[in-house]
């Protein structure tokens, strides 16, 4: 089946919707004597929209390449569909990709860029079928009755959607993209992703994303998959990223994050108690894999600490070093003896409510125990 | 400074600018104007020997150039997927072609086709019955088309190169995402992207040998091109004929390289 490439295959082939749509298995990829790759393992579902997040340079780009066919992994297997496809070439591959510069061929005009791949088919759709799937995928980017257009006539949003159109008119079984919304302005990438999103779901295709952006990898995917020198660190939903990072780099990668220093004290299932520095201990639910006398950390998510103007049980009293307002919520800098500098995020309503601070203020943090995540300090 | 360039410029183009102006004289004297007449182009048009050599040079410069064409962009093209020191040797190699001086090509192509024709035509001769009927290689239009391909290839694939690497090279990965084969993305995509390259390439190098006369004097064997006639003429006195002749050639030439500088530079902003 593999052999011939068949764009459109999907609807005959999702029989089995337990089987993954691609796998990477100990997958590496080294150039040279730089290794972009080390054993990844990752299968990705039929259906759903996974991102690789991380930095530049820490693979998800090799991985994305590898799956599409550009880069041969150096070691272990890349599965499509279930077959092994490590040596098949890219043109044979049921997956699609949206470049990051769009790759649009510059000579042809938007429906002749969109017709590409329909006509690469064997048999050979029609003129007709051809023109008929390529109106409706320009409908479905909302660019209908932009066929006789130029490339360089449209501006970077539509080329963007001319791209999308591109790939999605195969119908591929993975529709790949490679940090797309990067060259867009803010307001317009906003768009786009809610745009991806609705796409993703109607038209039922997985969808791989690459990304650097946090925001937009928490907010698209069904599953993330956090990336960091060439190994995956973590994969899991948006939640569980944000609510259970698995070590220090992915809650400081995947939103912000207080961090206090500190090694394991006592650990009791899944709680434990962490001894800082100067003594003193915090108690927090223990991410998995550590044990007493592990160097680690606690880590406190800003929105989960309240900023009190009075003193409580367990509060840590402290100084307002700077407060920065950001629409919805303010940011407050906060300065503890014990703690040293913790930000603090407050809703508006908290402000609404009186509770507002200004420079120099004191007061009093608190949050509650199961907020703080004990793990691993690995940096 | 001014002053000094313009010496430089009067200095480089009088003689080209006598040349067409005595071409239109009237008298049969180089020295002479004697009034403005075309009947030396008429004159030039009506000799048969320059209209042969002319037919053989047109032919030698349109094969050549289209050889060098086909040649030069599939070594281009080809050269451009390489990476690492082949490559560069090969960069190397292609511009060596280029600076080195027509007079060491004329005489290394003469030496190497004389030395090859040495050996293989006894050879050929020995596989006919008849030794007499056997076809024998010698010097004439196909040694000029041999040597001229070879030293116009150099000029195309430098321009053809140049627009590959302004190429993204991301259109051929999406090309092959969308399931076209190499053939499919190379006729498809690359192909279409550097043809303006391509035709320029070829204008130069019809040019290159159309103007040619050191190359060819050492490989034309008995066969004529115009500027050996030009030449050969020339030591028999100079005719206003032969400005008529001159000044024509390079009237072509002069529009051949425009148009190649205008394709390069168009293809450019695009």
């Amino acid at each position: 089946m593999m052999q011939e490439k068949v764009p459109g295959g999907t609807q005959e082939a999702e029989g089995d919707a337990s089987m993954p749509v691609a796998e990477l298995r100990s997958v590496s990829k080294s150039f040279g004597s730089v290794l972009a790759a080390r054993d990844l393992n990752l299968s990705i579902r039929q259906g759903e929209f996974l991102s690789f997040l991380g930095p530049s340079g820490c693979g998800k780009t090799t991985a994305l390449r590898m799956l599409a066919g550009f880069e041969t992994p150096t070691e272990g297997e890349v599965r499509i569909a279930g077959e092994v496809v490590n040596d098949l070439p890219s043109f044979r591959r049921p997956v699609n990709m949206v470049f990051q510069s769009y790759a649009l061929f510059p000579h042809l005009t938007v429906a002749q860029n969109i017709a590409y791949g329909l006509q690469q088919q064997r048999p050979r759709p029609t003129r007709e079928e051809v023109s008929a799937k390529v109106s409706e995928a320009l409908e479905t980017v909302r660019l209908a009755g932009f066929e006789g257009r130029r490339i360089w006539e449209m501006s970077g949003g539509q080329q963007q959607r001319v791209a999308l159109a591109r790939a999605i008119v195969n119908r591929p079984r993975l529709l790949l993209l490679d940090e797309p919304l990067a060259a867009l302005d803010r307001k317009l990438r906003k768009e786009m992703q809610i745009e991806l999103q609705d796409l993703q779901r109607s038209l039922g295709i997985t969808f791989v994303l690459v990304t650097h952006d946090q925001e937009e990898a928490l907010s698209l995917s069904d599953r993330i998959c956090v990336m960091r020198g060439g190994r995956i660190v973590q994969i899991g939903s948006p939640r569980e990223l944000y609510d259970e990072p698995a070590s220090k780099y992915v809650a400081d990668f995947v939103g912000t994050s207080n961090f206090f220093e500190g090694s394991i004290a006592s650990k009791d299932g899944e709680q434990a108690v962490l001894k800082l520095a100067d003594g003193q201990t915090m108690a927090g639910t223990c991410a998995p894999g550590l044990s007493v006398g592990d160097k680690a950390c606690v880590s406190l998510r800003p929105e989960q600490i309240a900023l009190e103007n009075a003193a409580s049980d367990g509060a840590h009293p402290v100084t307002v070093l700077n407060r920065i307002f950001l629409g919805e919520h303010t940011e407050y800098l906060v300065s503890s003896e014990t703690l040293g500098n913790v930000i603090v995020l407050a809703p508006r309503q908290a402000e609404r409510a009186g509770t507002s601070y200004n420079k120099g203020d004191k007061a009093w943090i608190t949050w509650r125990e199961d907020a703080a995540r004990i793990l691993l300090s690995e940096q | 400074m001014r002053i000094y360039a313009f010496c430089v410029y009067l200095f480089l183009y009088t003689p080209i600018g006598i040349i067409a102006l005595f071409s239109f004289n009237a008298g049969r004297h180089a020295s002479q104007f004697q009034g403005f007449s075309v009947k030396w182009y008429g004159r030039a048009l009506n000799n048969p020997f320059v209209m042969e050599a002319l037919e053989n040079s047109l032919m030698i410069a349109f094969t050549s150039a289209a050889l060098a064409s086909i040649i030069g962009t599939m070594a281009a093209v080809g050269l451009h997927s390489m990476r690492g020191p082949v490559r560069a040797i090969f960069d190397a190699v292609i511009y060596i072609a280029i600076m080195i001086p027509g007079i060491v090509i004329g005489i290394a192509t003469l030496i190497a086709l004389v030395t090859v024709f040495d050996v293989v035509n006894p050879w050929l001769a020995g596989l006919w019955a008849d030794a007499e009927a056997a076809p024998q290689f010698s010097m004439g239009r196909g040694s000029v088309i041999a040597a001229h391909t070879m030293f116009t290839m150099a000029l195309v694939v430098v321009i053809v190169r140049a627009r590959l690497s302004t190429v993204e090279g991301a259109l051929m990965e999406a090309s092959a995402d969308l399931y076209a084969p190499p053939w499919v993305t190379f006729r498809r995509i690359t192909l279409p992207l550097i043809a303006p390259a391509i035709f320029a390439g070829f204008l130069l190098a019809f040019t290159f040998s159309f103007d040619d006369f050191i190359i060819a004097f050492f490989v034309a064997g008995s066969e004529t091109t115009l500027p050996i006639y030009i030449f050969s003429s020339i030591r028999r006195g100079v005719t206003p004929e032969i400005n008529a002749i001159g000044t024509m050639v390079m009237a072509a030439s002069l529009i051949l390289l425009i148009v190649a500088q205008l394709i390069l530079r168009r293809d450019k902003k695009t």
